[in-house]
């Protein structure tokens, strides 16, 4: 069962075949996310890892990765501030803010980091299936 | 809080969550009388309505409503007890 103020972190890699694979289902080729000379010259290190990636990270943290089985994902929010790359670990925490137990719905804050910098945070609501 | 104050903002929270504001509630409105009102949705109602009026319903109370009017009661029963 959750409880009010439960924590969760969890480390995530960005890998080749995560990144890959993003790139082959959802076919976005825009230059940042594909070549490492236009990134630069745009200033970043190399080239920018889709955040919906992040996405996926959440996905998993909340189908796999919670002591509570049945959830599903009724509401996210993200903010991107800043980039990430590839083969980087990103951390993510998550804090349970809000419990409605009348309809099973929890919110969590959360937040990714990558070597303790944010790089992402939102707000994510969840439901058990009954 | 008068019984159509309560039914005026759960009127809103409804044309909110469903994008919709020819939306209509009265006391005898019921879930099959909003298109979308679905047992998803009906989460995202309940949590709007406990987060405004700073309560908590039983599941089984939710469970009994058969239209607005009697979630209208369990509001007043809870404001009535504060």
């Amino acid at each position: 069962m959750l409880k009010l103020n439960d924590h969760f972190v969890r480390d995530f890699v960005v890998t080749e075949q995560v990144y890959s694979h993003f790139v082959e289902a959802f076919a976005d080729r825009n230059s940042l996310h594909m070549d490492n000379a236009y990134a630069k010259n745009h200033g970043y290190e190399a080239k920018v890892m889709h955040g919906n990636i992040l996405g996926g990270f959440l996905s998993y943290f909340v189908g796999e990765g919670l002591p509570v089985s049945n959830t599903i994902i009724l509401e996210q929010s993200i903010r991107f501030r800043s980039a990430f790359y590839l083969n980087d670990t990103l951390t993510l925490s998550a804090t349970l803010v809000e419990l409605y137990e009348s309809v099973s719905a929890y919110i969590f804050k959360f937040s990714f980091t990558r070597n303790k910098k944010t790089i992402a945070s939102g707000r994510l609501q969840i439901g058990l299936l009954a | 809080m008068t019984q159509d104050a309560i039914l005026a903002k759960v009127e809103a929270i409804l044309r909110d969550i469903f994008d919709d504001n020819t939306i209509v509630v009265t006391e005898s409105t019921a879930a099959k009388d909003v298109a979308e009102w679905d047992s998803l949705n009906n989460i995202q109602i309940i949590i709007a309505i406990e987060k405004f009026y700073k309560i908590r319903f039983k599941t089984a109370e939710i469970q009994g409503w058969q239209n607005v009017g009697e979630m209208r009661d369990s509001i007043l029963k809870y404001l009535g007890s504060k």
